[in-house]
């Protein structure tokens, strides 16, 4: 399984989706297995059948990225883009893009309650690691035109906003 | 799991019902914690019909799996107008509606639906819901939670 997280990072979101794999310690699995074995002892699944499932899972995680040129493009050209801000306050507070909303729980309110499920939505994290979670998450709850920045705010401040200064996290 | 299955469960999925916090809800209850990735919780609010208290609607929120977001939203169409003792009474296999029977490994994903149901429910009918403090632990914590020792040190002072 570890060589399997290694080539698809998102395996482990893939399975936990369709499979209920991996989500905490109850169904979870440790990186020594291999895939056979996990499917073995999860009700006989169909190895191929899940293998396909986490390689198309991987192909639409690309497509869900969009590069920060095309975000800085798409927001000139349709406003409603909502830009969301995943990242912790402190982080926001630092450093963000002009428009964004960091995330909270007024914000999830509004994005789940305003009726569309259609509106652009681009989840914003630090190096475009965490995004993808969030970005499953909504949709999972039925939006529908949800992407994540390519590389998170790091790559935006290399690439767009160049006077956009970068951090690290550590302590 | 087999395909019949897979494809309802898509099918609730890609137009779940009831998603979402609900404002003004008369319980509400939470089974899970989002650190494991199964979470759920459900908002009820109740109305008067006919002299008796019945769910007038129930909403949800979820983390990850399709299953039980899939038996949510079908749960939570389920027990409108429904007292809290019939929506109590319902078995774990028949909150999962038209999704049919469960292969073992998924009947835990119902069992999360029932829980957080039981936990909005009981012990009395209508126990005040929270206002979701804020300082309780919610879902979006796990996005956005401060991290802790977590410094942000910008580069441009390092160099």
């Amino acid at each position: 399984m570890r060589d399997v997280l290694e080539l698809y990072p998102g395996a482990q979101r893939a399975l936990f989706r369709r499979y209920h794999i991996g989500g905490c310690s109850n169904c979870g699995f440790s990186p020594d297995e291999t895939l056979a074995q996990v499917c073995q002892r999860n009700g006989n699944l169909d190895i191929n059948e899940v293998l396909g499932h986490i390689q198309s899972s991987h192909e639409q995680d690309a497509k869900i990225f969009i590069s920060p040129k095309d975000l800085a493009a798409a927001v000139q050209q349709d406003k409603s883009i909502r830009l969301v801000d995943v990242r912790s306050r402190e982080e926001y507070e630092a450093v963000h893009i002009d428009g964004s909303t960091l995330l909270s729980q007024d914000a999830m309110r509004q994005i789940m309650g305003d009726g569309s499920n259609t509106r652009p939505l681009v989840v914003i994290d630090h190096q475009g690691k965490q995004g993808l979670d969030a970005a499953a998450y909504f949709m999972g709850h039925g939006l529908q035109n949800v992407r994540c920045l390519r590389g998170g705010i790091d790559a935006w401040a290399q690439e767009v906003d160049t006077k956009m200064r970068r951090y690290k996290l550590g302590s | 799991m087999n395909e019949d299955l897979q494809k309802k469960i898509s099918d609730a999925i890609a137009n779940p019902q009831n998603m979402g916090e609900l404002a003004n809800a008369d319980a509400v209850g939470t089974v899970g914690n989002s650190d494991c990735g199964e979470m759920l919780r459900m908002w009820v609010k109740f109305k008067d019909e006919n002299g008796k208290k019945v769910i007038d609607r129930a909403t949800f929120q979820s983390f990850g799996c399709e299953t039980a977001i899939a038996v949510a939203s079908l749960a939570t169409e389920l027990i409108r107008g429904k007292t809290a003792e019939e929506a109590l009474s319902l078995k774990t296999e028949e909150l999962a509606g038209e999704l049919g029977p469960l292969p073992p490994m998924k009947i835990h994903c119902a069992q999360l639906v029932e829980g957080a149901l039981r936990s909005a429910l009981e012990p009395q009918e209508a126990k005040p819901a929270q206002p979701t403090p804020t300082s309780a632990p919610t879902l979006l914590d796990s996005f956005s939670k401060p991290k802790e020792g977590m410094k942000i040190t910008f580069l441009d002072e390092t160099k």
